[in-house]
């Protein structure tokens, strides 16, 4: 049928419109990145003729983009392995365990995942202070583990959940402890559900700005998306500059996005079929 | 063996812990913290002072016009990704293609995405320039109370479809197949076959895109308004999360903040609640 075809190459052409619009906004980034100041000016829209590396250099180095980006590296690494950790442990005794109040539990954990940050932001930075972890790494750290560990949690166990009981009942015959269990069992057999867990839990500590916001007053305690945010009131008159310090910080994402795609989106279809 | 009896409980312990004191305590606190006073009124219980100070807030009250906006918006928000899923799924030409350059703005913080479009959405920026090759605009997107609410949305679509895109897909990947051939067979129009094969087979799909967008519209927009608009201009672009964070830290009113931090957390309890009605009125159909 000629029309049926035809009729798909005519919705194939504003698929491809939107998909370029897709596109277009971070290629324009990018090439007013590398682009000269007093070129932009003339012309923001031509292709850079002149590679300016200088910009990034710039941003890199006298915007402080460089300690942003450790300090936000340091606290995303910890704040997923400790996920990571706390979550398939959890996840393991809630879905191959037996024992008092484990229904209760996984309720307790359930509500907590619809609990969003806005809501108790105000207590929590109370708290914080309180326990004197307001504007310091490990406070942060416990704060985005807090955030996202209901998630970890209800993804592992549903995981877990598919592993069969006869292995984890072979291994307890073979002698193992629950601890060997976990260890020798459970972690090695959780990879791939660890690797798509902790590849969303980084997308989101990462790209998170409110919690770092509230947490970490102190400029040198910013993470790299705060630091983003400041680039602009600096930059306003060198937009070149303002582009170089965004590109750098969407670089690390895109890079996750170009290799580990399939690992999001089966994070993120779990979250779905599941729930 | 007293280790072995312990161990489930040993498993859970930190979790339960950070989860309990970081999420739920805070959550009764705050509850709390918003029947007392600000300021030289701190500590004391004052009733419903906050609440009504609030509601008498042009900001705030703009706050919840603007969620109104959202509501009203949230189909077209589902519809888009809904229909690109069916034409990938249909295989258009360049399906693949379609699919994974559609979910690249999704691994975008929101701060990147708003940086990003306050250079696209700028006066003389693409944006204008573009609609000025067809003799329209210029339109000051963020500048223009009327329309700035509209812009940030649309950002907000923009970086977002590509995740229900993917539950979408998803979705797609359950149905059964053999029905769509049934009605090719028949000779159904695609607008015959979304209705009455894709949409009742995807009910379920369907009713969690549209929670989570709704979720997500609530509470993850906060980036975006923060670089691109500063709930401005008049205040027009206001949500309840971004009036949380001025009260508490721009205004130093943390009894404030706490009170629309409820109101915020009752919209998505009634948001949660109708998730559960309408699964329920979906369970009987099956």
């Amino acid at each position: 049928m000629p029309d049926k075809r035809l009729i798909r190459w005519v919705v194939a052409v504003p698929m491809a419109l939107l998909a370029l619009a897709t596109i277009y906004p971070l290629v324009f980034t990018a090439n007013v990145a590398l682009k000269a100041r007093r070129d932009y000016v003339l012309d923001r829209f031509s292709p850079t003729t002149s590679l300016q590396w200088d910009n990034i250099v710039t941003a890199w180095t006298s915007v402080g983009m460089a300690r942003y980006f450790a300090n936000s590296l340091v606290v995303v690494t910890i704040s997923v392995v400790l996920l990571l950790l706390l979550g398939s442990m959890a996840g393991f005794a809630l879905s191959r365990l037996r024992f008092r109040g484990s229904k209760a539990l996984f309720l307790g954990c359930l509500a907590a995942l619809f609990i969003p940050f806005q809501v108790i932001m105000v207590p929590l930075a109370r708290v914080m202070a309180d326990s004197g972890l307001i504007d310091t790494y490990p406070g942060l750290v416990l704060a985005y583990v807090a955030q996202f560990l209901p998630f970890t949690i209800f993804l592992m166990t549903s995981y877990y959940k598919t592993i069969p009981a006869e292995i984890v009942d072979a291994a307890r015959i073979d002698g193992n402890t629950t601890y060997g269990v976990y260890r020798r069992i459970m972690l090695p057999m959780g990879t791939p559900a660890l690797l798509s867990v902790g590849i969303l839990n980084t997308l989101f500590c990462w790209n998170d700005v409110l919690i770092s916001l509230l947490m970490m007053p102190s400029a040198n305690h910013r993470t790299l998306m705060v630091g983003v945010t400041s680039l602009r009131g600096q930059y306003s008159d060198n937009i070149p500059t303002f582009a170089s310090g965004v590109l750098i910080a969407a670089v690390p994402m895109l890079m996750i996005y170009l290799f580990l795609q399939r690992q999001i989106a089966d994070g993120v279809t779990a979250g779905s079929t599941k729930g | 063996m007293r280790s072995e009896r312990l161990a489930p409980y040993v498993l859970v312990a930190p979790a339960l812990l950070i989860i309990v004191a970081l999420r739920l305590w805070p959550l009764l606190l705050g509850v709390n913290f918003s029947f007392t006073g600000d300021g030289e009124r701190n500590g004391t219980m004052v009733g419903l002072d906050n609440y009504l100070e609030m509601f008498q807030d042009a900001t705030f009250q703009s706050a919840l016009r603007n969620v109104g906006l959202l509501v009203l918006l949230l189909p077209v928000a589902v519809a888009i990704p809904g229909l690109l899923a069916t034409f990938i799924y249909l295989r258009v030409p360049g399906h693949r293609v379609f699919r994974s350059v559609y979910f690249f703005p999704a691994v975008l913080s929101p701060v990147i995405v708003g940086a990003i479009f306050n250079l696209m959405l700028a006066f003389d920026g693409p944006l204008n320039t573009v609609l000025a090759t067809i003799g329209l605009g210029p339109v000051d997107w963020l500048g223009d109370p009327g329309v700035a609410m509209f812009a940030v949305v649309g950002v907000h679509v923009w970086a977002t479809f590509g995740m229900a895109l993917v539950v979408f897909l998803a979705g797609f990947a359950t149905l059964d197949s053999a029905l769509l051939d049934a009605a090719r067979m028949d000779g159904a129009s695609l607008p015959q076959t979304i209705r009455h094969v894709i949409i009742p087979g995807l009910t379920r799909t369907i009713q969690f895109v549209f929670v989570t967008t709704m979720i997500g519209m609530l509470t993850s927009m906060f980036g975006l308004l923060y670089v691109m608009t500063s709930g401005g201009p008049e205040g027009s672009t206001y949500l309840p999360e971004y009036y949380v964070w001025i009260q508490q830290g721009q205004m130093n009113r943390p009894a404030l903040a706490s009170a629309a931090s409820t109101v915020l957390f009752l919209i998505m309890l009634v948001v949660g609640l109708l998730q559960i009605s309408v699964l329920r009125r979906a369970g009987r159909e099956d």
